[in-house]
């Protein structure tokens, strides 16, 4: 199975331009242009407090690499990786449910999933922080377990349990990786259940008449298929989550400050748009070799299907 | 009615695979919950109950420009939607489709709205369209959410190709060979036999520009006008003295509304929507 | 594949190609139309009956815009923005079409820098001498040529009575002490954090020698161990929930959040701390100069006010509003802090881009440290 058809543009010019045309006149009008005028800002200085002086000045990028900005870099690379395996190894699951549940059920799935993320991020985020506060009702709910099970014990005479202590779920890396995953899910999902509903399923059926297990079936057979489903996941969750500021802000603790808190700061309360500039386009550099590095490797992987 | 065993690849019915969304589930839904719960909250905070009023949902209907902000951003929400899609799956079959000189060109691109800091491409975005471009500001509507509506295609639209291109990538060139031969010219084959297989991509990648557009706050922020704020933005603003039951109605409406109207469509769509996600 | 195209074939599609490239056009023409300009009414002023104010949530009188609409005719289109910071990032590159904006004193300061404000001409606000002498003048607008007060207000520190021994007005209990550990909650704001530790360290808060900023920097990474959260002015949130049990907010927040819960209290340092006055000013482009003008009259007027300071319960500047407004305002610890307690506060100054800078970059270190 090809993954690109790879046909030459010029044995149908008709459908290739007509399939071009509107797609790249946008990309250049709309998102190229207007990035290029912040990309010169990234080589510029500000002059008083809202004019902005190109003068093809490295500054900015010197100081952007500084080992402060880049130890907040490369910490947010590891946030957000970690958030991304979550998502894989949630989401694959409910992928797979979705795909090979009954035609009818499906839609109703789907939208379950989605359904969440038409609510306000702003909203659920707060709705997150009042399940996780000190006083919220996660802690609540486990006092409630907590004093049943000292009552059965004290039935019992069994020893003694402490007082409840609550747990501290709110202002801290886990809340700000939780969050995160409870934001990036739906994105993770999507594009698996678009790889996997195309899948052979004779294959999976053959896979499991030969006896190999379902779980092996699955790491030999299915997730090697599904790959440029899981890519296009991981791209669309990693990336994201990157430059998520909203939920490090305000479900992070003290120690919880990213990248995009960063250059949030810059474009709005330092006012700073060159230097904003400068570490969101290093931001794009480092991402775009990564995503040329994962190229470089994919070929191996068509290889082996 | 006996239960039988379920098939092999019915994973839905098997437990482990049940407890999983039923866990996922709960995850999702228990934040909304208590969000709903507290819309009914009187007091002016979202921390401690203290009794029952419907009072926030007066406040909401009665609030004119919390509801255009609402159709506004639903307005937004559907149109940059279409295009989106349109444009993705344009994208999605070139790239898919094609060789061609600067394709790798093309492909980076189309991985900048994924890979730029949102702030940035609002700043981008507000910069070309006050000083390159200055966009009329006295339109009537819904042309003065013109702005707005090219930002969220432009942000949106490679993610949909990403998507659909996924899905393409499992196209079984058989088919479009066959069609070929039986005398189908290129577009029939496109339209035939190529776009029913993208239809499940399209699905998932339109409800994922959906989703995008309606819960964009960044970009939209830099882009919107005095007459032209969505939800987000309105919300953004109202929750700075934290999230108030106003908030938390609005939010609930909107949840039932969007619960209703899906379930409108899935049911009108009846058969043919379950075709439409159903493997061919 | 070979291909088999026929002549005519080509010529249809290179036409099919053409409309769709002119309808592309026709459609960009067709939505930079002019035709599609709003229906304008004018009012006797020759302006449009209309007018966008750009303010903070929650900060404006339940009767205010009905009543300006009884009276001039103009009904008014009310955008919102969260912090200052917006405020600026959003006018920065032009004005999309705000009549009036409520920023604060600092960033008066900058945007009459920039040259963003449009002097405002107190013939047309004869309610100017409703103001207070003191707020009559400003040290960051002499004589008021671009700015009206709105309000004002105080840092402080809010606190949970029954967890807090005594009434903790120093700093100290913030900054730089270990006694509530894990129960603090300070601002997210550079600019404050900066200028706070300054006063609680013996200095003023303006022109702080470069010298003194290891000092402060120093001072705050120590204490992060002890601090719960960074907040993002929802500190009032935090502490009414029982997150934290002390917290850096502003007078009127705290004030809000007391009429709920009785064992919540604010204090202002014995180090003083940081004023600030939300002011009315007209931004540079505005299309309605003259209803802007009218507004910020009627904003002054008594009844006005009395109604505005009754629902957001932010000390006023005005002495007629004052007049009218009960004892519960007037007496309000909270809303007015007793002299005392203000007699070492200072208006927080903008003092150019370099500070800016240099203080925001402090407080990266110290998150990142």
């Amino acid at each position: 199975m090809a993954e690109t058809v790879n046909e030459s543009w010029k044995k149908s010019p008709g459908m290739f331009a007509s399939l071009l045309a509107p797609p790249t006149l946008f990309l250049f009008a709309f998102l190229l242009a207007p990035l290029f005028v912040v990309w010169t800002y990234s080589f510029g200085h500000n002059e008083g407090l809202t004019e902005i002086t190109v003068d093809g000045t490295f500054a900015n990028y010197a100081h952007a690499l500084n080992p402060l900005y880049l130890s907040i870099l490369i910490k947010s690379f590891a946030f957000a990786a970690f958030t991304t395996f979550i998502c894989l190894a949630a989401g694959f699951p409910i992928a797979l449910a979705i795909t090979f549940a009954k035609a009818k059920t499906k839609s109703w799935l789907l939208l379950l999933i989605m359904l969440p993320f038409w609510t306000n991020l702003l909203i659920r985020t707060y709705a997150l922080m009042a399940l996780l506060r000190t006083q919220g009702y996660v802690n609540g709910f486990l006092h409630i377990v907590w004093n049943g099970i000292a009552g059965v014990l004290h039935l019992v005479h069994g020893p003694a349990l402490p007082a409840f202590q609550p747990l501290d779920l709110l202002y801290n890396n886990f809340a700000v990786v939780l969050g995160l995953v409870y934001v990036q899910l739906p994105f993770m999902v999507l594009p698996l259940y678009s790889a996997l509903d195309r899948l052979d399923r004779s294959l999976l059926e053959a896979s499991l008449d030969l006896g190999a297990g379902h779980l092996r079936t699955m790491v030999q057979v299915v997730l090697p298929l599904a790959m440029p489903g899981v890519a296009s996941g991981i791209l669309v969750t990693l990336i994201p989550s990157v430059g998520a500021f909203l939920t490090p802000d305000l479900l992070g603790g003290v120690d919880s400050q990213m990248i995009a808190n960063v250059i949030e700061r810059q474009f709005k309360a330092a006012n700073d748009w060159p230097f904003g500039a400068a570490i969101s386009f290093l931001l794009m550099y480092v991402t775009f070799v990564a995503i040329a590095l994962q190229s470089v490797f994919a070929p191996k992987k068509e290889a082996r299907s | 009615m006996s239960r039988s065993r379920p098939g092999p690849l019915d994973y839905l019915a098997r437990w482990p695979l049940r407890a999983w969304m039923v866990a996922t589930t709960v995850f999702l839904y228990s934040p909304l919950l208590t969000l709903m719960v507290f819309s009914f909250n009187n007091s002016r905070r979202n921390i401690v109950w203290r009794g029952f009023t419907l009072d926030y949902y007066a406040q909401v209907l009665g609030d004119d420009s919390l509801i255009q902000a609402f159709i506004n951003s639903l307005t937004i929400a559907l149109i940059s939607t279409l295009f989106s899609v349109l444009l993705g799956a344009a994208t999605a079959l070139l790239l898919w489709r094609f060789r061609f000189p600067f394709k790798a060109g093309l492909e980076g691109g189309l991985a900048l709205p994924i890979v730029v800091p949102e702030i940035c491409m609002g700043v981008a975005l507000l910069v070309f369209f006050t000083k390159v471009l200055p966009w009329p500001t006295n339109m009537v509507w819904p042309f003065n959410l013109g702005v707005i509506i090219i930002a969220h295609i432009s942000f949106s639209f490679s993610f949909v190709a990403s998507v659909v291109r996924a899905r393409l990538a499992s196209f079984n060139r058989e088919q479009e060979e066959a069609a070929r031969d039986l005398g189908a010219s290129e577009w029939r084959t496109l339209i035939d036999v190529i776009l029913p297989h993208m239809r499940p991509g399209l699905v998932a990648g339109g409800l994922l520009a959906f989703t995008l557009s309606l819960d964009d706050f960044v970009i939209t922020f830099f882009t919107s006008g005095p007459d032209t704020t969505t939800f987000p933005v309105k919300v953004y603003s109202m929750i700075r003295f934290s999230v108030t039951p106003e908030v938390n109605a609005a939010s609930t409406l909107l949840i039932v509304i969007t619960v209703a109207l899906t379930a409108i469509a899935l049911r009108l769509q009846g058969s043919d929507g379950a075709a439409a996600t159903a493997p061919h | 594949m070979l291909d088999r195209d026929l002549f005519p074939k080509r010529i249809g599609r290179k036409l099919g190609r053409r409309s769709l490239l002119s309808a592309l056009g026709a459609t960009a023409i067709g939505v930079s139309l002019e035709g599609c300009g709003k229906p304008v009414v004018r009012g006797p002023n020759g302006e449009e009956a209309k007018l966008n104010l750009y303010n903070w949530d929650t900060y404006i009188g339940k009767h205010s815009f009905e009543w300006f609409k009884d009276k001039t005719g103009v009904s008014v289109a009310l955008t919102l923005f969260a912090n200052n910071d917006e405020l600026f990032s959003k006018l920065r590159a032009g004005n999309p079409g705000f009549d009036v904006i409520v920023p604060t004193n600092d960033f008066v300061t900058r945007m009459r820098i920039a040259d963003m404000l449009t002097p405002i001409d107190k013939s047309k606000i004869p309610n100017f001498k409703n103001l207070q002498p003191a707020f009559q003048t400003a040290p960051f607008d002499p004589g008021r040529k671009y700015s009206i007060p709105y309000t004002w207000l105080a840092l402080g520190v809010g606190y949970r009575k029954s967890k807090i021994d005594g009434v903790p007005n120093s700093w100290k209990w913030l900054f730089d002490s270990d006694r509530y550990k894990g129960r603090i909650a300070i601002f997210d704001e550079a600019d404050d954090l900066v200028r706070l530790a300054a006063k609680y360290l013996g200095h003023p808060g303006t022109n702080i020698p470069v010298s003194l900023l290891p000092t402060i920097e120093a001072m705050y990474i120590r204490q992060k161990k002890n601090i719960r959260v960074f907040h993002e002015d929802n500190g009032q949130d935090l502490l009414l929930a029982g997150d934290v049990d002390i917290v850096l907010e502003y007078n009127g927040d705290i004030a809000q959040v007391m009429a709920e819960d009785d064992d919540l209290a604010f204090v202002i340092p014995k180090e003083g701390s940081l004023l600030q006055s939300d002011c009315m000013c007209i931004p540079k482009g505005a299309p309605r100069i003259d209803n802007a003008h009218r507004f910020i009259n009627f904003m002054l007027d008594a009844k006005v006010g009395a109604d505005l300071s009754s629902t957001i319960l932010y000390p006023t500047p005005n002495q007629a509003v004052l007049d009218l407004m009960p004892d519960s305002y007037r007496n309000n610890p909270a809303i007015f802090p007793p002299p005392d307690q203000m007699k070492n506060c200072e208006y927080s100054t903008f003092e150019g881009v370099e500070r800016t800078r240099m203080f925001d970059e402090l407080l990266t270190r110290v998150r990142a440290a």
